[in-house]
């Protein structure tokens, strides 16, 4: 266990920057989660945390010692890989004690700590397969024992459960929270996947075109987003977003409809601003503003619904059962305490009141 | 039934060139091996000849010497070679390409050159050695008795190495970059990424590729009879050429189809012993 410190750290490959100086501080035992589209270099910092790539610029330390020169080896991590990247030629066993062997450890020990990891991991009945012997889910759990039998400093995680099954993927991510909670080791995992951000995460860093958008507890960012990026990625469905500006303390939107924002936003009279609301925060109400149905999605415990409102399609989540068919007319209130005001030019959020 | 018939007679026209390509050569042979030139049954005659002849045992052990000397270095090398060729560095795909040109020449040309080089009196090689004085006087490469079945070995490793290399640099590629980098989170260094990731992985293609080398090596005649003819003293006399000098030397077809025979015989047995040894590897059967 040790923390983390990402000093404005940058990626070129000749001249083209893909990271533009990240700055993220991982406390001791802390579980932090990188999230982004693909391409927005989570999983090019995941590798120079590694060791894998180099580090063009800034200092990553791990444990107050900076780690920019030194080989992955010297720097107390163990990674999983997307691919698993099992020694296909190796049992579970010798894949599990391969890092303690390199490292000289007496076999005695690493027989042991091999045992209690697959003990922990319930693989001690396949100590002897190999990989192309088991199923996704057991390899995966592999290659968190190989990781683990190392008992790391940091451990890091890149999009570990993209090859799996939806199910399977589920289970694996408490089993990886369970894990976590036992052991309380640093923790870096990168995916793509917001729900696996939202559902794990201590701490979730959103990224995007090599930049940090926002860095925060799950709830904070869907609470409290930064800007339009991080309103649109953190959520599913994601927030709704409708373009117009700010007219005698109201909403005025790019069609024409009046909606009562907070007061606060008086302030911003003339601006021309983005209001966000979330699906969850609609609510039918007859005395709403007009809105046509396109299309209905229960799913048995809520109902999504695709719906038109000032221009924009915007979709709603319901949690009572209704009945409603595409093509008729509903009318829709916002929840007032749950509107986002972005700024259209620079996309931030702008706070309301005091306390978001 | 009627759909197999129809499937035999198909395959009629193909099985019937590969008779006459090899039954025939093979049957031809043994019958030739029983007869003397005039084409009498002759029993085991010549098989008792041939064995009693001086030559033979030397041929054998001659042969022992060629196929475990070329086959063990072009291994050697030319896993090296791949294992260097699969690094990055500047101007490799020219490094690659060159690596390439012994085995493209045609082997009675290589042959020729080498003979030139290892020339005792004009050739570069004692040149280069004499010159700066390294040696004091000319080797007789090819007439020393003690360096010229090094020498032919040595020219075999550098006719086939980049086969080798080759082969063995396709089975390299085809290893995940990943297991590579998991290698070297688990602490391996670059002679422990070989001998735990890459040489597993290529396991397989080496072993293939040896069952080859082996079985050219035993056939080989181009390089040895090109440049020495089986001497000097039946120094590099190998099996395959004493086979072809029996018959067209001596023209005793006879009993250079027994020895044949005999050879084919104990190719047959190498071969099989290798594949059971070797090639079958339980923990990887797939």
């Amino acid at each position: 266990m040790a923390p983390l410190t990402i000093n404005d750290v940058r990626k070129s490959y000749g001249a083209l920057e893909v990271l533009h100086g990240v700055n993220i501080d991982i406390t001791d035992g802390e579980f932090v989660v990188l999230v982004g589209p693909s391409g927005c270099g989570k999983s090019t910092l995941l590798r120079m945390l590694a060791g894998l790539e180099d580090i063009s610029a800034g200092e990553v330390s791990i444990g107050g010692r900076v780690v920019n020169a030194l080989q992955p080896k010297e720097r107390d991590i163990a990674m999983v890989f997307q691919s698993y990247a099992l020694y296909p030629h190796m049992t579970v066993k010798q894949n599990m004690g391969f890092s303690l062997k390199l490292a000289r450890a007496p076999k005695q020990d690493v027989r042991d700590r091999v045992l209690d990891v697959a003990k922990t991991l319930n693989l001690e009945d396949y100590l002897q397969r190999y990989p192309r012997q088991l199923s996704g889910g057991q390899r995966q759990r592999v290659a968190m024992g190989r990781a683990m039998v190392r008992n790391p400093e940091v451990f890091l995680f890149d999009e570990p459960l993209s090859n799996l099954d939806a199910k399977l993927r589920v289970k694996m991510r408490s089993e990886i929270k369970q894990n976590h909670h036992r052991l309380k080791t640093t923790t870096v995992y990168v995916t793509h996947d917001q729900v696996e951000a939202m559902t794990m995460a201590d701490k979730i860093v959103v990224m995007n075109a090599g930049r940090v958008e926002q860095v925060g507890s799950p709830l904070e960012l869907y609470d409290r987003p930064a800007n339009i990026f991080v309103a649109g990625f953190i959520g599913s469905p994601a927030m709704n977003l409708i373009a117009g500006r700010i007219v005698d303390g109201h909403f005025l939107g790019s069609d024409g409809t009046c909606m009562a924002v907070p007061a606060p936003a008086a302030r911003l009279e003339g601006q021309e601003v983005k209001l966000g609301i979330r699906p969850e925060h609609l609510v039918i109400d007859p005395q709403g503003h007009p809105a046509e149905v396109l299309t209905v999605e229960p799913t048995g415990s809520e109902t999504l619904v695709l719906m038109q409102l000032a221009g924009h399609e915007i979709v709603g989540v319901f949690r009572e059962r209704i009945t409603l068919a595409p093509g008729k007319p509903l009318s829709l209130s916002l929840m007032p305490d749950h509107i986002h005001l972005f700024d259209t030019q620079t996309g931030l959020r702008i706070p309301l009141s005091p306390e978001n | 039934m009627q759909k197999q018939s129809t499937g035999y007679l198909f395959i009629l026209p193909a099985l019937m060139v590969l008779g006459m390509l090899i039954a025939y050569p093979v049957a031809y042979t043994g019958l030739l091996s029983v007869t003397d030139n005039a084409g009498n049954f002759v029993g085991l005659e010549n098989f008792r000849r041939v064995l009693a002849a001086r030559a033979t045992p030397i041929a054998f052990w001659n042969t022992l010497w060629w196929v475990l000397g070329s086959i063990i270095f072009q291994v050697l090398f030319g896993v090296m070679a791949a294992i260097l060729l699969n690094q990055n560095f500047r101007g490799r795909a020219i490094v690659r390409s060159v690596t390439l040109v012994p085995w493209v020449v045609p082997g009675i040309v290589a042959a020729t050159t080498w003979a030139w080089m290892l020339h005792t009196e004009f050739g570069i090689i004692n040149y280069m050695l004499t010159a700066p004085g390294l040696i004091d006087k000319p080797i007789g490469w090819l007439t020393n008795g003690n360096t010229v079945m090094p020498v032919m070995i040595a020219i075999n490793i550098w006719k086939m190495f980049p086969f080798v290399a080759i082969m063995v640099l396709a089975g390299l590629q085809s290893i995940p970059n990943d297991l590579y980098e998991a290698a070297r989170i688990d602490g391996a260094s670059f002679w422990e990424e070989v001998w735990y990731v890459m040489l597993p992985q290529v396991r397989s293609v080496i072993v293939a590729i040896t069952l080859l080398l082996v079985i050219w090596a035993l056939n080989h005649i181009t390089i040895i009879y090109a440049i020495t003819r089986g001497g000097p003293a039946n120094k590099t006399l190998i099996t395959p050429i004493q086979i072809f000098r029996t018959a067209f030397d001596g023209m005793q077809f006879g009993q250079a189809a027994a020895l044949s025979v005999m050879f084919f015989g104990v190719a047959i047995v190498i071969v099989f012993i290798y594949i059971r040894t070797l090639a079958s590897n339980p923990e990887e059967a797939r």
